[in-house]
């Protein structure tokens, strides 16, 4: 179990070089750098220059990588050039907000999509799974940020209900938190809710049609009910953990537009300004992020499958 | 496809996997539905497609830029103006169509590049296996996990805003995910009996990528880019939203939404037009990506 883990986390160093390689390359080829973005289009070119020096971007390209990569092994991600911070504070800050998003969202998607997934699936083609199929179409192909746009006109312009856009931390009280936090979250639920329902779904109704396991729980006379929920279902919560892991890229890539459009103070927002700053610390910090909470995901899924099935064994026989 | 975007837009469904058997249905009923679930979305592609691309030139549609002032926010039903004027005066029927046009350009010259590129690329790996396979798809896990709203702001920066980086910048998405779909379908044609044949009989690589890998996967790798069209209609609406796709006044269904953001309250349509155009264009790319996949997986 310990050499997988190890391996795996090997694997990935090259992936997350690669990343942070390639960001670096594509903002230090951005016209224009921090030092003109922080003094404005007035500053004169001397002036420019001497905080470009200041801020160290005379140097060339690869030391200030290798310096960025020397600070990364010894457990720093730098100081933003425009506030002077420490980005580990500034994402730590950040990474509350994103992680509740996503947290939720993910909750909302789960809870609705296996209880239709087992309707749906004990009577294929029934009146039930006509309608969820219709639906869930519907709903994967509303784009986000629309779906975004019309909560806020019915839910928070008409019907007043909800606050249009903001951020209150949970310890100000959790209800409130909740409250500005539930239209970007089911904006970003809704799509993956459906996506999550026809996949369970399929999985199901394979697991029910093709093995013997199912045959043998019939013949043992076990209720449809508890065939489905017992004996089919548990089989087919891997292929779920596999795409909610395989999604987690898309989720937070989709955090960052519904951050942006509700004013959510998270890390999709602290990158898309820091990009426009040029503020390469931080936007090199939230990639690198971003890249390792892919990575992670991944690996948890290929943990959480060793945990729940007992006929994987990670190590020298299978890997 | 990452963030935004990969990962944005309907998560995932470029990813390979089965759809269950459908429900035993009566045989002459489940006939005419599986014509019906390829012919009816079909159509309706169709016919979006002549609205956008033909309609504009045979049809009497104004221009969608350089309206009148004078003609401002006028109501739908407006003679002339089916869905009135926005608030520069266009008309907003002509400027849904044009905006519907750069949509699908995107889309179809981003999927056109995946197939290409990614198509070619992920059936070379596939095929050719050992550290080349390795080097190759490495490569792709470092542009999928590439937050694509980095690339795409420097590719605004850097080239300007307009419809042609647009394409470039989500190629990125669009290349890799195509190339994982294609390696697997090699994989799985690779070890087949025509193909040891072929390779007995001394053809060469090239010949053996393209006479006989191509056209066996190709069948697959189209119906997941019928299902990406819609993921990168989807995405380019949200570059635009976002200021960094095709820009005002230029019309795209992504930044007329953002553009009527602030009317929301006071003239909804500006959004729920654009927004329902987008939605039924998605929603017809899904469905005859959808049944297509089904027929083929049943087969």
């Amino acid at each position: 179990m310990l050499r997988f883990l190890g391996r795996r986390l090997l694997l990935a160093i090259p992936v997350l070089w690669g990343v942070t390689f390639l960001t670096f390359l594509v903002i230090n080829h951005l016209p224009g750098n921090a030092a003109q973005e922080l003094l404005g289009i007035n500053a004169t070119p001397q002036q420019v220059h001497e905080l470009s020096v200041q801020l160290g971007l005379d140097k060339p390209l690869l030391t200030r990588y290798v310096n960025w990569l020397h600070d990364l092994v010894t457990g720093s991600l730098g100081h933003s050039l425009a506030s002077g911070q420490s980005v580990t504070s500034i994402l730590g800050a950040d990474l509350p907000v994103t992680f509740e998003l996503v947290a939720f969202a993910l909750l909302i998607a789960l809870v609705f999509a296996v209880p239709t997934a087992l309707l749906s699936a004990r009577r294929p083609g029934g009146v039930f799974d006509r309608v969820a199929m219709v639906f869930s179409m519907a709903g994967l192909s509303i784009a986000n940020y629309v779906l975004a746009l019309i909560l806020v006109y019915v839910f928070a312009v008409k019907l007043n209900w909800l606050p249009a856009l903001g951020w209150v931390p949970p310890d100000h009280g959790f209800g409130t938190n909740i409250k500005y936090l539930i239209m970007p979250a089911v904006s970003i639920a809704l799509s993956l809710l459906c996506f999550y329902t026809r996949q369970l779904r399929a999985d199901l109704i394979q697991q029910l049609h093709g093995e013997d396991y199912v045959t043998t729980a019939r013949a043992k006379g076990a209720g449809a009910w508890r065939v489905i929920t017992r004996h089919a279902l548990r089989n087919s919560v891997f292929g779920l953990i596999t795409t909610v892991a395989l999604n987690f890229g898309t989720l937070l890539g989709v955090t960052v537009i519904i951050e942006e459009i509700f004013g959510l103070p998270g890390i999709g927002h602290e990158l898309l300004s820091a990009i426009n700053q040029r503020d390469v610390p931080v936007v090199e910090g939230a990639v690198f992020v971003f890249a390792l909470m892919v990575i992670l995901a991944n690996l948890i899924a290929d943990l959480l499958y060793a945990a729940l099935d007992p006929r994987v064994k990670y190590g020298s026989a299978t890997n | 496809m990452a963030v935004p975007p990969t990962e944005t837009a309907v998560p995932g469904v470029l990813e390979p996997t089965a759809l269950g058997p459908s429900a035993a249905l009566g045989a002459r009923f489940g006939r005419l539905r599986a014509i019906g679930g390829i012919w009816l979305p079909a159509f309706l592609v169709a016919a979006i497609l002549f609205l956008c691309f033909l309609w504009p030139i045979i049809g009497p549609v104004p221009a969608p830029t350089g309206g009148s002032i004078l003609n401002s926010n006028l109501p739908s039903f407006s003679p002339g103006h089916l869905f009135g004027t926005d608030i520069n005066g266009n008309d907003e029927w002509s400027r849904l169509l044009y905006g519907g046009r750069a949509s699908l350009e995107v889309s179809i010259a981003v999927t056109a590049i995946g197939l290409l590129l990614g198509g070619l690329l992920g059936a070379f790996a596939g095929y050719i296996g050992g550290w080349r396979e390795g080097v190759i798809m490495r490569l792709f896990d470092v542009l999928i996990a590439f937050p694509a709203l980095v690339l795409a702001v420097a590719i605004a920066e850097r080239l300007g805003p307009g419809e042609v980086h647009t394409i470039w910048a989500l190629s990125f998405f669009s290349v890799p995910a195509l190339a994982r779909i294609a390696r697997a379908a090699t994989l799985r044609v690779r070890e087949q009996n025509y193909i040891v044949a072929a390779g007995l009989s001394g053809t060469g690589h090239t010949r053996m990528l393209l006479r006989h890998i191509m056209p066996n996967i190709l069948p697959e790798l189209m119906t997941f880019a019928l299902l990406g069209m819609g993921i990168v209609i989807v995405l380019e609406g949200a570059l635009s939203f976002l200021g960094l796709g095709i820009q005002a006044p230029t019309p795209s269904w992504g930044n007329m939404i953002a553009s009527g953001q602030g009317l929301l309250s006071a003239q909804p349509k500006f959004v729920l037009l654009p927004s329902a155009a987008l939605f039924i264009t998605v929603v017809c790319f899904n469905l005859l990506g959808e049944s297509l996949r089904a027929r083929w997986s049943a087969q």
